[in-house]
């Protein structure tokens, strides 16, 4: 009992530690791309202490409550948006036996566990009674209803590749060929995942509920000082999370040679994270309806037909399944 | 008391709360999150019962699914629309009648049944347990489920199209 509350300690701070960095990651990335340097003053070389710098300046920052929020729903809703972040790493595995729990459910109870995010978002959105995060928050619902089923749709087939809900051994199905090289199945579904994980996070060119130039900030427009870190930090967290699951799925987890399993683990998770945010900062936003449309006329039928193909292919023998 | 019954406990008082502020409360959202903490709640009575299939899916459909579209459904009526929703009326006599009635009625079928003193082992993997069944011995209630389903979708669509 003792060791399982220490060790879910440490995971945490491991977690949001590697988020923090994330964040830095991603800013040298972006400013990389457009031709800048990005964070570079605060701590030498390279301003490496440019998060914790940030994360001090939100905590001594003012909190402001607005006067005709729906105070205890407006105060509770960064905590009701990261908790499910920080949960889903708990069934994560980063390498043979280094993870909180591996669970005979794993990968279902990650999909469950994130899919209760939205209601703190919503919350977040609602509480504030501000029209432009109502107006965020409902386009944010809308986009994840849209986008959760193909999402769930693709996680499901590595699932019926390696024949367990397990992500420990869908790892080991991946033993011989990662699930991404597998002919024309894997490839597809491993682009599916990458665009249902861009809407699922919100990210450009998916990103209509923040939308600057007609929302401000989306949801959270009127949060500051820490709860606003909070979003931040669970919006990061969530979008590490999902990296872990694509490297899981789709990347063979923690198999490689050479360097601990670990390493391998974080090294592929950092790739899709780099891939997404690479999307990010390449790409203009595209209209709700263009968002909507995608989804379910294009995304949806694609992944349930890639979902009877690799079942029929399983059922053939191709798969993993004992 | 063992750390299963205390736990027990824990979460019935919390669904009970939860679910007693659903129908009390007069803010329409506030009982939509007491909804959404209820079915929360109701997820860890299936992982007490080592069910832990049956609470995840719990969570991802109910917590995650129909508590959002409820949502949705609220916003869209209330803020946008502008039309104010009422959710509590005067009928407490007719609500308690019917309430004691169900109460009763799940008091009689629970003594009259015969449970066994202790649990019967969980079969070793629930989850394919639970999909063998679905698609042989319950093969008919669960097809019979989708096309209620269908029908829901369809009259849905229904509604939803523009008048001609």
């Amino acid at each position: 009992m003792m060791r399982d509350v220490l060790a879910a300690f440490v995971l945490l701070n491991v977690v949001v530690l590697i988020v923090t960095y994330l964040t830095y990651v991603e800013r040298k990335f972006a400013a990389r791309m457009q031709s800048r340097i990005g964070p570079y003053r605060v701590g030498r070389p390279h301003g490496w202490l440019q998060p914790i710098a940030d994360a001090i300046k939100l905590l001594i920052k003012e909190d402001i409550v607005p006067a005709l929020a729906d105070r205890p729903v407006y105060n509770l809703a960064p905590i009701v948006f990261l908790l499910p972040s920080l949960l889903i790493f708990a069934t994560i595995p980063f390498a043979p036996g280094l993870g909180l729990a591996d669970l005979n459910i794993g990968i279902l109870f990650f999909l469950a566990v994130s899919s209760l995010e939205i209601v703190g978002l919503f919350m977040g959105g609602w509480g504030s009674n501000n029209k432009y995060a109502l107006l965020s928050a409902m386009r944010a619902v809308n986009q994840i209803i849209s986008y959760e089923v193909p999402f769930v749709v693709t996680a499901l087939i590595p699932v019926l590749l390696a024949g367990s809900l397990k992500l420990s051994t869908i790892v080991q199905a991946q033993e011989g060929l990662w699930f991404v090289a597998y002919p024309v199945i894997g490839q597809l579904a491993f682009v599916a995942f990458i665009v249902a994980t861009i809407a699922s996070e919100n990210r450009v060119p998916f990103d209509i509920l923040e939308a600057e130039s007609e929302l401000v900030a989306g949801f959270r427009v009127e949060y500051s000082g820490m709860k606003f870190a909070l979003i931040q930090l669970a919006e990061y967290t969530h979008m590490f999370g999902v990296s872990c699951l694509g490297a899981l799925l789709f990347l063979g987890g923690w198999l490689g040679p050479g360097l601990p399993g670990w390493a391998w683990f974080l090294l592929k998770a950092l790739f899709i994270f780099l891939l997404v945010t690479w999307v990010r900062w390449s790409f203009v936003r595209i209209r709700v309806d263009q968002i909507l449309g995608l989804s379910w006329k294009v995304l949806l039928p694609a992944t349930l037909v890639l979902l009877m193909a690799t079942g029929f292919w399983v059922a053939l023998g191709g798969g993993h399944v004992a | 008391m063992s750390l299963e019954a205390a736990a027990f406990w824990g979460l019935a008082l919390v669904l009970l709360a939860s679910g007693l502020a659903v129908v009390l409360s007069k803010n329409l959202f506030h009982s939509v999150l007491y909804l959404a903490l209820a079915l929360v709640a109701t997820a860890g009575l299936f992982l007490l019962l080592q069910a832990e299939f049956l609470a995840a899916v719990q969570i991802l459909l109910y917590a995650g699914g129909v508590i959002t579209i409820v949502v949705f459904a609220i916003v869209v009526t209330e803020r946008l629309v502008g039309e104010r929703l009422v959710q509590t009326n005067r009928g407490i006599v007719n609500g308690g009648l019917v309430s004691l009635a169900v109460l009763i009625a799940i008091i009689i079928f629970v003594t009259r049944a015969t449970l066994p003193q202790t649990p019967p082992p969980p079969p070793a993997d629930l989850t394919q347990a639970i999909g063998r069944d679905l698609l042989t011995r319950f093969v008919l209630p669960f097809e019979l489920l989708a096309v209620l389903f269908l029908a829901a979708l369809l009259g849905a669509l229904f509604f939803a199209r523009k008048e001609e």
